[in-house]
């Protein structure tokens, strides 16, 4: 009895084309449904998470002067051989680095610079756009790294943001844009 | 004085037929494109002008300057006379198609059609099946195995998808009692043809996505599985002939679905113009192409040709035998 039944409805699923019109009801609701793209450089960009390595920075103390105290405990354990190091002794007799040179083309981003630092100095942060035109540009010197993006206060998150050509090419922020959590936004079954 | 005046209208409404469908699959393409993003939960093209709008234009200008490139051992002749072809087929079956009641300008009333012939429906059903030529001749003239065998294969398909189409319209001129398409129209004033129709109309539609080769059924050109089929060996301007006139058989498809069985341009309980309402009823089902289209698998080759032989000719056939049946009683 049941057998039949199943068959029954198997024919009238048959005749009325029950399997196509799921797939036709699935394809219509995500055709109303929000879409998932993140519109890359025109609207918006991702700001990784926090943990994210990125390009470095060297951190300063109130006063701007910086932590680093230029004992190549980086330049040692990176495994690239991309950081040159270079201690001379400041006005006040502090033990700081002359020459703080990354290569960035040659670095692979592991953090280990970051985890073998006693002095918080060097860190890795969410700044990813620093494509450039000629491989000596990519060797970045101690006071462009002083001068970098530190870690940003927010991250996780995909920002409004805008294509700028002013200086250079760059995908810029906007100041209290909007912002939102693309993985909330994914639809899922 | 007259008499000038009747041909000046038809060159005019020639004109107006021809640079409307010459226009007609730009838009399309970009609404194509559309779908298909949201459908797939994306967006589409959104750079190239508000909202991708101009990205037709930046494919024209692609296609327009890609290399005209002609295989070297192929009939030349033939190779180029194959897209004129399908493009000419396609254009004079637009010819028949009317798309709204008559209208009235400065006191002259103007048919909204290009001629009202008293077999309009197996005109446009004869002149549909000479797209079949271009394609063989295209894949001949290709000299190239993939274009061949593409080519054969979806000429196969083409006329055996062809004879449903005819028998599922049977129907529909029973209850019109005429093949003129206008005459079909107006005959559905009350009720729409769908209603004592419904396997004539599914037939015919889905008779029409083959014809139309549109998934689920362009196994023969589909590029990963026949190298594109019969249009392999075209490039640039060519292969976007046989890509226009691709899209206005999908549009002359929807016009006939909705002169034949939905009632052409009569209105659904709003009133509007009747060609307002045709030419909504018509996006409707483009839409409705487009929508099969990104949701389908495509039907393997044996399994295609098993759909059109031995399913939908013997509902076509029933389809008649029951509307005979019935319009013969009292």
């Amino acid at each position: 009895m049941a057998q039949t039944e199943n068959q029954i409805s198997q024919w009238i699923g048959l005749v009325f084309f029950r399997d196509l019109v799921n797939g036709l009801s699935l394809t219509l609701s995500y055709m109303f449904s929000k879409t998932i793209t993140e519109q890359y450089p025109d609207k918006e960009k991702w700001v990784p998470f926090e943990r994210y390595r990125g390009h470095h920075f060297l951190t300063t103390d109130e006063n701007g002067d910086t932590n680093c105290v230029a004992c190549e405990l980086c330049a040692k354990i990176c495994p690239c051989d991309c950081i040159e190091v270079v201690p001379y002794e400041d006005e006040k007799g502090n033990r700081r680095p002359l020459v703080f040179d990354i290569d960035m083309a040659r670095c692979l981003f592991c953090g280990l610079c970051e985890d073998a630092c006693p002095a918080d100095a060097i860190k890795l942060g969410q700044h990813y756009e620093f494509s450039s035109e000629s491989s000596e540009a990519l060797i970045v010197g101690r006071d462009a790294l002083m001068a970098a993006p530190q870690k940003a206060s927010h991250g996780g998150k995909v920002f409004e943001a805008r294509l700028t050509k002013t200086q250079g090419v760059q995908v810029q922020e906007i100041e209290n844009g909007q912002t939102y959590d693309w993985w909330q936004r994914i639809r899922r079954r | 004085m007259a008499e000038v005046l009747v041909v000046v209208l038809m060159l005019v409404k020639m004109a107006v037929v021809v640079a409307v469908l010459l226009i007609l699959p730009i838009p399309l393409t970009w609404i194509e494109r559309k779908i298909a993003g949201h459908i797939q939960q994306r967006l589409g093209p959104m750079r190239v002008g508000w909202h991708g709008l101009l990205q037709p234009l930046a494919d024209g200008l692609k296609l327009f300057t890609k290399e005209d490139h002609i295989p070297d051992e192929a009939d030349r002749f033939l190779f180029t006379l194959a897209p004129v072809i399908t493009l000419v087929a396609t254009f004079a079956v637009f010819v028949a198609l009317p798309i709204g009641e008559p209208v009235t300008i400065w006191g002259t009333e103007i048919t909204l059609h290009l001629t009202d012939m008293n077999v309009a429906l197996l005109y446009v059903l004869a002149i549909a099946g000479i797209d079949v030529f271009g394609v063989i001749v295209g894949g001949w003239a290709s000299n190239s195995k993939y274009a061949v065998l593409g080519s054969l294969r979806t000429c196969a398909q083409l006329i055996s998808y062809e004879i449903p189409m005819g028998f599922a319209v049977v129907g529909v001129v029973m209850l019109a009692q005429s093949m003129s398409l206008v005459t079909i129209v107006e005959a559905q004033a009350d009720v729409w043809n769908v209603v004592y129709q419904p396997i004539g109309f599914l037939v015919f539609f889905i008779a029409g996505m083959a014809e139309a080769q549109r998934i689920p059924f362009d196994l023969p050109e589909a590029e990963g599985d026949l190298g594109a089929g019969y249009h392999t060996e075209y490039s640039g301007m060519r292969f976007s002939l046989f890509m226009i006139s691709e899209y206005l058989i999908m549009v002359f498809l929807s016009a006939l679905t909705v002169i034949l069985f939905f009632g052409g341009w009569n209105p659904l309980f709003v009133p509007l113009p009747p060609m307002v309402w045709f030419l909504l009823k018509t996006s409707f089902f483009i839409w409705l192409f487009m929508w099969f289209r990104f949701t389908f698998p495509r039907y393997r080759y044996d399994q295609l040709m098993s759909i059109g032989w031995k399913v939908l000719l013997p509902l076509s056939l029933a389809n008649i035998l029951i509307s005979g049946v019935f319009l013969s009683l009292p």
